[in-house]
């Protein structure tokens, strides 16, 4: 019964559980809370059903092809976002990271299911490099909703509006704390994505020591993993970007980073995909 | 009785009226003594408090003795404030209108908190100041006096005052908790050692265990309040290094000018906190701080106007009390009513009864004096039959008059029964 379960069932699950986020904005109408749970619970259900039917389906899924990535991104945030919502029961989170996770199920409509080319050599670092971008980009994301939210829940606060309002966001302490411990996670996990990228294309390449240092992925990511240190660096040295608005702002950039690595790794791959063998031969003959 | 009432109010003016017009104890005392020259014949008490500056005033004299504008005049002078200033922002009220008002507001239903119970005790405090300075009398005692009463019935009677709540702790649970996860390890200021402070304190000593900080200019009442909540005391002067520490503060003095204003703050302050947020909530009138220190990064400031909407939620969730509660206004206020003109017919009523009296005892002489030989039984029964009589003869017009009270003091009837019995005015 449970082999229909496709990638629609779940997206639509999350987007009525948007929906009735939203409808809480004007109008906690009773059983509200228990249906809003009881979709999101059923939709990641039929997400990590999904998954594991990839996984028996492909030894090395969920991690093979950038359609799998997006779709375990988006299950860790659904993950975290039902977590959230049992701790927080009145919180209106779910506005935040819910569109989060239905965006990254969109982006994995167009992204490509072709295997990627790290996995078919040297698997161990392929995994690793695969699973630490995308912890990674899951924690960039979580930043990128916290320092939306405390930067939306600072202004609030600042014009008065915060009280009475159907719009609970959790406290700035709490977002403040989910922002640099976010900040702090993606530094390292796109860091040691970026070194097991490395790693597994040297592993990959042997001798022949090729890494296209000019691909356009490689310098995204590349310039994504500076930015994230830099901004950890200066988040530890300078003391007024330890805490509030500027962590805020700090991870919010992140998220820029984060859209440009995704978008030049949808359209144009030439290092995951089926371009690289061509790559490689060219290289080989320069040599 | 005159009875009128003048003064601003948290629902019909801001709190930039309400902060000039604020008296601080001493000068509700030099108020007071100045009003008891200007207004002859003239009971007055004055309730000043963050939400409220009211005057109340009870004249013995004729209505035109005592007018609403003298009372404005006075106010205002006092404050040096023209009618310009403070236009479409009083509250006038007279005679009846003043004592609903007063008992909603000593039972907290006119408060920004409904179910707060400090109202309660600054309302005694207005009196017992009225009283000590000498402009309290007999026509307000009794009016203050039902006031605490129909407060303690609508306290008692009533759910509105189950759950202890007040300004801090709706200001705290509604606003600093969106700044705050936790209270327990945060530093908390109070600026001034007063009764809002301690309310204050009280809520927070409930909801976590903050590290308390308290800098009030008297030494001992801080020193006193730091004790009890298991606090620190610190000086006065130690104020900007204290707000320097602070995550939560709290400001409740009575000062009459701002204790911090945004170039001390930007000075003093801001250069030691590396934006770390910082909430204050300023409950004094007037200010304490600038409302321009809550344009400074990380400084969240709420002032007691700003409130307002979480103050609303407070009353929503108490709505279902309000008819009870204002049922017990309805009956207080008409028993206030009727005690008062009972008490105006009353001299009324003695002389004549007396003058009824009077002819009885006279006539029941002279036929004692025919009748020596009646023995006590006899002489008994007469004399009841005589009370019975003027007993009966009473009833009528006692009666009449009892009807005509409760709608008001009968000046018309009144004025007949001693022209036709010839009472003495």
């Amino acid at each position: 019964m449970l082999t229909g379960i496709n990638m629609l069932c779940f997206f639509a699950s999350y987007a009525i559980a948007l929906g009735l986020e939203i409808l809480g904005l004007w109008n906690r109408v009773r059983l509200r809370r228990v249906a809003l749970l009881l979709m999101a619970s059923v939709g990641l259900f039929a997400h990590t059903w999904y998954l594991g039917v990839r996984v028996a389906e492909s030894p090395q899924a969920p991690l093979t092809s950038h359609r799998d990535w997006y779709i375990l991104a988006a299950w860790a945030l659904a993950v975290v976002y039902l977590t959230a919502k049992f701790y927080y029961r009145k919180s209106s989170m779910g506005l935040f990271l819910l569109p989060a996770v239905l965006g990254l199920i969109a982006a994995s409509r167009f992204a490509t299911t072709v295997p990627l080319a790290t996995f078919e050599a040297p698997r161990f670092w392929g995994r690793i490099h695969g699973l630490f971008l995308m912890l990674g980009t899951v924690a960039v994301l979580l930043g990128f909703v916290a320092g939306v939210m405390y930067l939306l829940q600072s202004y609030r606060l600042k014009h008065k509006l915060a009280s009475g309002d159907r719009l609970r966001l959790p406290s700035l302490e709490w977002l403040d704390r989910a922002n640099s411990r976010s900040l702090g996670a993606a530094a390292f996990f796109v860091g040691g994505g970026f070194i097991t990228g490395i790693l597994s294309r040297l592993a990959h390449t042997g001798s022949r020591n090729f890494i296209p240092w000019t691909d356009p992925v490689v310098l995204s990511l590349g310039g994504m993993m500076v930015w994230l240190l830099a901004a950890e660096v200066f988040r530890l040295v300078y003391p007024a970007a330890r805490r509030g608005r500027k962590v805020a702002y700090l991870t919010v950039a992140a998220f820029g980073f984060l859209v440009l690595v995704l978008g030049v790794m949808t359209l144009e791959d030439s290092l995951h995909g089926t371009e690289t063998a061509a790559m490689e031969d060219a290289a080989e003959d320069a040599q | 009785m005159n009875l009128r009432m003048i003064g601003c109010t948290h629902q019909e003016s801001g709190l930039d009226v309400r902060q000039q017009l604020a008296f601080d104890a001493a000068q509700t005392t030099a108020a007071l003594d100045a009003w008891q020259q200007r207004f002859d014949e003239t009971e007055i008490v004055l309730l000043s408090t963050c939400n409220r500056v009211e005057l109340y005033a009870a004249s013995t004299g004729p209505a035109n003795s005592l007018t609403t504008n003298q009372l404005i005049d006075g106010l205002l002078d006092f404050h040096n404030l023209s009618r310009e200033q403070v236009e479409g922002q009083l509250l006038t009220l007279a005679d009846q209108d003043v004592v609903r008002h007063l008992f909603r507001v000593a039972a907290s239903l006119e408060s920004m908190v409904v179910g707060e119970p400090q109202i309660l005790s600054q309302v005694k405090q207005a009196y017992q100041c009225a009283q000590d300075v000498g402009t309290a009398g007999p026509r307000l005692h009794d009016l203050f006096q039902s006031a605490l009463h129909t407060a303690k019935r609508v306290s008692g009677e009533t759910q509105l005052h189950k759950h202890r709540v007040s300004i801090p702790s709706v200001a705290i649970s509604e606003l600093a908790s969106c700044v705050f996860e936790t209270f327990d390890d945060k530093h908390v200021l109070v600026i001034g050692a007063g009764e809002m402070a301690e309310e204050t304190l009280r809520y927070l000593h409930d909801a976590g265990k903050p590290s308390i900080h308290v800098v009030n200019r008297s030494v001992e009442h801080g020193e006193q309040v730091a004790q009890k909540w298991d606090g620190q005391y610190h000086p006065w002067d130690q104020l900007w290094q204290q707000l320097s520490l602070a995550d939560l503060a709290i400001s409740t003095t009575a000062a009459t000018e701002p204790l911090v204003t945004i170039e001390a703050f930007e000075e003093h302050v801001a250069p030691n906190r590396h934006q770390r947020p910082l909430f204050l909530l300023d409950l004094s009138v007037p200010r304490d701080f600038e409302p321009a220190v809550g344009e400074a990064l990380g400084v969240y400031l709420y002032s007691i106007d700003d409130l307002d909407k979480a103050c609303e939620q407070n009353r929503a969730a108490r709505a279902a009390e309000f008819p009870a509660a204002e049922k017990i206004i309805v009956q207080e206020s008409q028993r206030f009513a009727s005690e008062q003109h009972r008490r105006m017919t009353a001299p009324v009523i003695t002389e004549l009864r007396a003058g009824l009296e009077r002819p009885k005892t006279a006539e029941l002489e002279r036929l004692f004096q025919k009748l020596p030989d009646l023995d006590d039984q006899s002489r008994r029964e007469i004399e009841q039959f005589a009370d019975r009589l003027v007993n009966k003869m009473l009833h009528p017009p006692l009666e009449s008059l009892r009807d005509a009270s409760q709608n008001g003091t009968p000046h018309g009837l009144l004025d007949a029964i001693r022209r036709l019995f010839q009472l003495e005015d």
